[in-house]
């Protein structure tokens, strides 16, 4: 992802906002503090953004908000949302998982009637993975392990998680805080994924 | 909160406790509670010192109240003085006496009639001073109205509505007139800015009137500019 800043100016610019509107998003947490990039200017301290992020984050609530109140839109940007239940059945019409991935994920848990939102969240994420055809089920089945050990890293936005490969031996790794990993020569990346792309897709899809 | 009735912490003279949940918390000499708290009703009248967390539905400190930790509450009325050290989030928050909050505040509502220093960001839908009020952070309301009463600052406001206005009084107003009231501010950004008594280095928006005794460094507007003959705008931009 690149790192190009945006200053606010061209934020509003560019998407016809108004400031009102910007600073009622930032209350209501539906852009996240830490994009807000403060470097001081020569007319003095100017407030920047992560240029591709602020730009979606706009376009989606903008195009969102019509349906949804902002309260409603904050819970849906935050990750650790709400007392969601879902069952199997809505979860594969919703397109979440196809039949076998959702398979393979109820063969590693206890007898599951309903889905809470980090379930959800877990079976998206190893749908996106295996569907995508970067792993095969039995690293999928090392995915949900990890997941399962750590359940609170589902809440850590920068979190991202990445497949290495060497001779033929698989593993996964889940970096907190999106730092580099930096990997030995034999080493191939199999797969990355951002956890906060992955809960902003996945709960654009639920709604 | 469980269905079973609380008691009530009340200690009037000198007493102390180790906190709990409660039905009612009064605390009319010097009362002192070591750990958090949270409880429908919260008094405080004379000397109080909390070292931990307040949560209540009714708060209102009469006293002298030193918090060591948050406060969470539905309405909270600061009368007399209060020290809190870390983040104030409730629905409405009113400070008539003097308050220092040294975290963050989140509120619907903030009313100040008296004066208040937050070392954080300012968060509200309403926000409304007719006092003194100076905060680190940003000041971020969609509605802001102030009236200048004393020296205010922040360092930067925004919001939809930003409204100052100098308050007008016929006995202090020599000496007013030649120490003017001043609110002072890095940045100021909303859709309609009203300005009056006003230091800015920026001021961006929307529609922007600039009135009396103002000093402003930049003004960038896109819509309707306004400007009194007394006041002093370095720069102006329209975009």
């Amino acid at each position: 992802m690149s790192d190009e800043l945006i200053s606010k100016k061209e934020v509003l610019d560019l998407t016809g906002i108004s400031y009102g509107q910007l600073y009622r998003w930032k209350r209501k947490s539906l852009i996240p503090e830490d994009w807000f990039v403060r470097k001081s200017t020569f007319t003095g301290q100017e407030t920047f953004f992560p240029k591709e992020k602020i730009l979606e984050r706009v376009d989606k609530i903008q195009k969102m908000k019509d349906s949804l109140s902002l309260d409603e839109l904050a819970d849906l940007f935050s990750l650790n949302a709400s007392n969601l239940k879902l069952t199997k059945e809505s979860l594969i019409a919703k397109g979440i998982a196809s039949e076998p991935v959702m398979n393979i994920f109820l063969e590693t848990q206890e007898e599951l009637n309903e889905f809470n939102y980090h379930e959800i969240l877990k079976l998206y994420i190893l749908s996106i993975l295996l569907e995508s055809g970067d792993i095969h089920i039995e690293e999928g089945k090392m995915l949900l392990q990890l997941l399962s050990d750590h359940q609170s890293i589902l809440q850590q936005p920068k979190a991202v998680i990445c497949f290495i490969r060497k001779l033929g031996m698989s593993s996964c790794l889940i970096s907190v805080n999106g730092e580099q990993v930096l990997l030995e020569k034999g080493t191939k990346v199999a797969a990355t994924l951002s956890l906060e792309h992955c809960a902003e897709e996945l709960k654009s899809k639920l709604v | 909160m469980n269905m079973k009735t609380l008691g009530n912490l009340i200690i009037n003279g000198v007493g102390s406790s180790n906190g709990g949940s409660f039905e009612k918390v009064g605390l009319n000499g010097k009362g002192t509670v070591n750990s958090d708290i949270e409880c429908k009703r919260f008094h405080c009248n004379g000397t109080a010192t909390i070292h931990g967390n307040v949560k209540t539905e009714k708060g209102k400190i009469s006293g002298a109240a030193k918090i060591h930790g948050a406060v969470k509450a539905e309405s909270f009325v600061i009368n007399g003085s209060a020290d809190i050290s870390e983040a104030v989030s409730c629905q409405n928050l009113e400070v008539a006496g003097r308050s220092t909050i040294g975290g963050s505040v989140k509120c619907e509502v903030i009313v100040v009639n008296g004066k208040v220093t937050i070392e954080g960001d300012c968060e509200a839908e309403v926000f409304r001073a007719e006092g003194t009020f100076s905060v680190d952070g940003l000041l971020n309301a969609e509605t802001i109205d102030i009236k200048l009463f004393g020296d205010s600052k922040a360092k930067e406001i925004g919001g939809r509505k930003i409204k100052v206005t100098q308050h007008r009084e016929t006995l202090l107003k020599l000496i007013k007139s030649i120490f003017p009231l001043k609110l002072e501010a890095d940045l100021i950004e909303g859709d309609d800015i009203e300005l009056e008594g006003t230091a800015a280095l920026v001021v961006r928006g929307k529609n922007v009137k600039i009135g009396k005794n103002c000093e402003i460094g930049l003004v960038e507007y896109s819509g309707v500019y306004e400007c009194a003959a007394e006041a002093e705008v370095k720069e102006l931009r329209k975009i």
